[in-house]
Formats: structure tokens, sequence, C-alpha cells
């Protein structure tokens, strides 16, 4: 596997907005990637059809780690609140709905983050560490249990780096276990980016991108009404409860945000998980060196969250005719910043293509760049991945993975839909 | 050594709590609190990397 493959990319042929491009084997596309970060920084795309969207003039895609600092950590110049999670501008409505905090720009994004940045600091957090790690080990109990009642085999992705990260989430808003599968299930649909294995009809993309939306949001405002009636020690009581001056958030805020939460709380953790155990497949000295030395998890959560880049890309748009490093930007340009091409920049990593669990420094840009949209959930997710891996050697030490990966075909989340492993104790 | 926190960058993401949690808290209304703005020579290496790490480059360490 050559990642050095100058020669070989026609970036003429490359466009990002092709889905088949995200189904392109991980070699393939870094190679794309460094070719365009060396060659064509602000390379120019049209913009993916997506049925019933009017398609916009286009994108830059941003692949130099300078570049996406450098307009990540400018709001006022590029803002978030005409889209952030999707190309085509989507009507304002849909856009703040599905996207809450996300596609908002100060002062309300800085209203909400406030209301709920409490409950994300690390010492919040630090109360949910054993429940984090109850719950991986309750996971990796289950998947043991399939695994041994049927033929040794399990699925990474359905059976461990799914249900932790969900099972966690809805346990801080208080979501009962009935309702856990159906918001895996819809939230699963809105980032799905219209795989066809999640959505079968392409013309359906629309209609069950909403239902999906309007399933949580129904959850979101039952539970919301339970606990103003019967407060409890979770974060749905805390978000129909909490003001910032003087102000409550509403009930679309607080359901947006809940849609958020569900989603990005789900997908991202999710991906690093399954991602991460199939790199410490392919890296076993990797595997095995932190397998025997607990001390590697802060380098080597970094390093997963580097290497895997679980949230592709986030777009910005210019509000007034500027300049990035140099570059000229007319106001209205749409740029979306490739994370996962800026975490394997060489100018800022050492041999970016190494997957190093001791790497340090490591000023990734896996849970965003500088600015105020920086990942709200990035203690959390950190926590998460560190419980996750250190359960998985603990509790599935004989997990191998044992067949080819499916990638979800999606540029937004650089997603497993199923990895397949065998416990080699089971017999 | 004195801790400033431009609060109009500041968004609240606790990544300074993260690194120097005896130095810095977020409040339950979301607003940072510096406990200690003139950190001893103990707390500065943790310091130092809670201002480097702001995500919003809201902290600064002067004198």
């Amino acid at each position: 596997m050559t990642l050095d493959a100058t020669d070989a990319v026609d970036l003429d042929a490359v466009d990002l907005s092709d889905r088949d491009f995200w189904g392109r084997p991980p070699a393939e596309r870094h190679a794309v990637f460094d070719a365009l970060r060396r060659e064509r920084p602000f390379a120019f795309f049209a913009e993916p059809e997506v049925p019933y969207i009017p398609a916009g003039p286009g994108y830059y895609a941003v692949t130099r780690h300078a570049d996406v600092e450098a307009i990540s950590s400018q709001p006022a110049l590029f803002c978030s609140g005409q889209g952030a999670v999707s190309i085509p501008d989507m009507p304002p409505e849909l856009n703040e709905f599905y996207g809450s905090m996300i596609s908002m720009d100060d002062p309300r994004h800085a209203k909400i983050r406030r209301i709920v940045a409490k409950t994300f600091t690390p010492r919040m957090l630090e109360r949910l560490v054993d429940s984090v790690q109850r719950i991986a080990q309750e996971v990796a109990a289950g998947a043991r249990r399939k695994a041994e009642a049927g033929d040794g085999t399990i699925d990474v992705v359905a059976d461990f780096a799914a249900p932790v990260p969900l099972w966690v989430i809805c346990d801080m808003m208080g979501i009962p276990a009935e309702d856990r599968q159906m918001v895996l299930e819809k939230s699963s649909i809105i980032l799905s980016g219209g795989d066809p294995d999640l959505i079968a009809d392409e013309n359906e993309i629309l209609t069950q991108f909403l239902e999906a939306g309007g399933m949580l949001s129904d959850l979101m405002n039952r539970l919301a009404a339970e606990r103003v009636e019967n407060p409890r020690d979770d974060l749905t009581t805390a978000l129909v409860n909490s003001e910032v001056d003087g102000e409550k958030l509403t009930h679309q805020e607080i359901a947006s945000f809940f849609i958020l939460l569900c989603v990005a709380g789900n997908e991202t953790t999710r991906t690093a998980i399954s991602q991460g155990v199939l790199a410490l497949h392919e890296h076993p000295d990797q595997r095995a060196r932190w397998a025997a030395d607990p001390s590697f998890t802060p380098t080597a959560v970094e390093e997963i969250v580097r290497w895997v880049s679980p949230v592709t890309w986030m777009r910005r748009t210019a509000t007034q005719d500027t300049e990035v490093n140099g570059r000229p930007v007319q106001a209205g340009d749409k740029f979306l910043l490739f994370y996962g091409a800026a975490n394997r920049d060489p100018e800022v990593f050492a041999d970016p293509h190494v997957f190093d669990l001791g790497r340090t420094p490591n000023p990734h840009v896996g849970f965003g760049a500088h600015g105020p949209h920086f990942c709200l959930g990035a203690h959390l997710a950190r926590r998460e991945i560190g419980v996750a891996f250190r359960t998985l050697f603990d509790e599935l030490p004989d997990l191998e993975v044992c067949g080819e990966p499916e990638r979800l075909r999606n540029s937004f989340v650089n997603g497993l839909k199923r990895l397949p492993a065998r416990l080699t104790g089971v017999r | 050594m004195r801790i400033e926190v431009d609060r109009d960058l500041c968004a609240s993401t606790g990544g300074c709590e993260a690194f120097a949690p005896d130095v810095f808290e977020i409040a339950d209304d979301g607003e940072l609190v510096v406990l200690r703005s003139e950190p001893g020579e103990a707390d500065l290496p943790d310091v130092r990397n809670a201002v480097q790490a702001c995500p919003t480059r809201a902290l600064r360490l002067v004198g």
C-alpha cells in the first residue's frame, strides 16, 4: 500500500462531490488529499445534487492545516449560520432545526452553548466515568454472549462501537431504554448522507430525513414535558430549567439541541471506536503497546481521533471579501474544511501517515480547529474512547477482525457500517 | 503572572478546566470562573497548557 502516489493521482478527474469517491479505499482517498493539499489547496468543486434542494455555486475544498485553522478561528469572517453541515444552503428552518448551534453564529450560538457548557466540562464528566465504564463492560459482555450463542463472530459496529456511545448519551439525557433503538436508527438516517444502504430510494432522502427529525423531536418534547413536572438529575432537566439572561430555551431550541446530541454524540464516537479497532488490527504493534500500558491512553485517544477524523468536514461561508493566508476570498464563497486532510498535513505532523499512539505533540483538528464551534463533546468523547478501548483489552482480549469493513459511502462521516470480528476464545 | 480572559472570545468549552481544574471552572451558569487569577509556580505548567489548548484563544498569561 503506497501512500505517496503523486504520479497516480489525476486531480482533474477527482470530484469530491461524487459519492463514489467516498467509497474508495482510504489509501486512495488520502493520496488524493495529499495531492490536493500540495497542488490545489483551495480546489473548487461543483455541489452535489440533492433532490428538491437547489444546487449552489460550488465550494472550495480546504486541505491545509493552516488554512483550516485560519478559517475556523475567524467566525466573524467565515460564518456557520448559512449552514455548517450541508453543502447546499438549506431552507433556514431546516438548517437550524437539524444543525442547532452547529449552524448558528454568535450571539445565539453563544447563548445556547453556555447553557449546555457546564454539563460537558471535565469536572462534570468525572462523575460519568463509572457509568461509562459500567456501560462499556455491559456491552462487551453482551457481545461475548452473542458470539457464544452464534458462530463465535460479532459485528464490532453493531455489537460494541454503536451501543456504547448510544447508551451513554441516552443515560445523560434520561432517555428510557426502550427508546434507544429508535434514537440509534433515526440519528443514523440523519447522518446517512443518503447512503443507499440506509435510505434505499434517493427520492426518499428528504422525507426520511424529516421523519427522523420529527420522531426525535417528539421524543424530546415528551421527555421535556415530563421533566418540567418531575425534575431529575439529567441533562434534559438541566435544559428545560436553564436560563441565560433570564431567557429559557424554547421548545424548538431544546428539540434541535437534542437532535444535535443524538447525532453528534452517537455517530462520531461510534466511528472513532470502530475505525480505531480497525486501525489497531492493521497496526498490531501499536495495539500490543497500548494493551500492555494503560498510560498510553491520553495520547492514544488523540491519535485515534487524528487518524480516523470521524467528521470529515464542516462548512464555513465568507461573510465579506477578505483573505485566507494571503489568498483572496469573495463574500459568499463556501469552504469545506477537510479535517482528515488537515490531520495529515506534513507541515504540522511528522510522518503523518504513520499511526503512532505515542504521538506528541498532536495538534489535530479532529474535534474541529480553533474557534467557538470546537466540539462540545470533546471531553466526553475522549473519555468514552479511552474507556471503550481499555474495556476491549480487558474484556474482549481475544477479539480479532476477521473480514473486510463495509464503509459508509458518505462524505460527512468517515463511518463503518460493519466490521466483522471473531472472538477466538469462543469455541 | 496573571491570567486574562477575553469574555468576547470565551465560549465556555471547558478546555482550560481539563488541563488545570484547580485554576479554571465553568460555573453553573456556563461562565468561566478563574479560581486563581495569579497562579502559583506549581500551577504554571498546567496553566500554560490550558492557555495553549483554549479552542477560542480566549486566555492569556501576562506579566
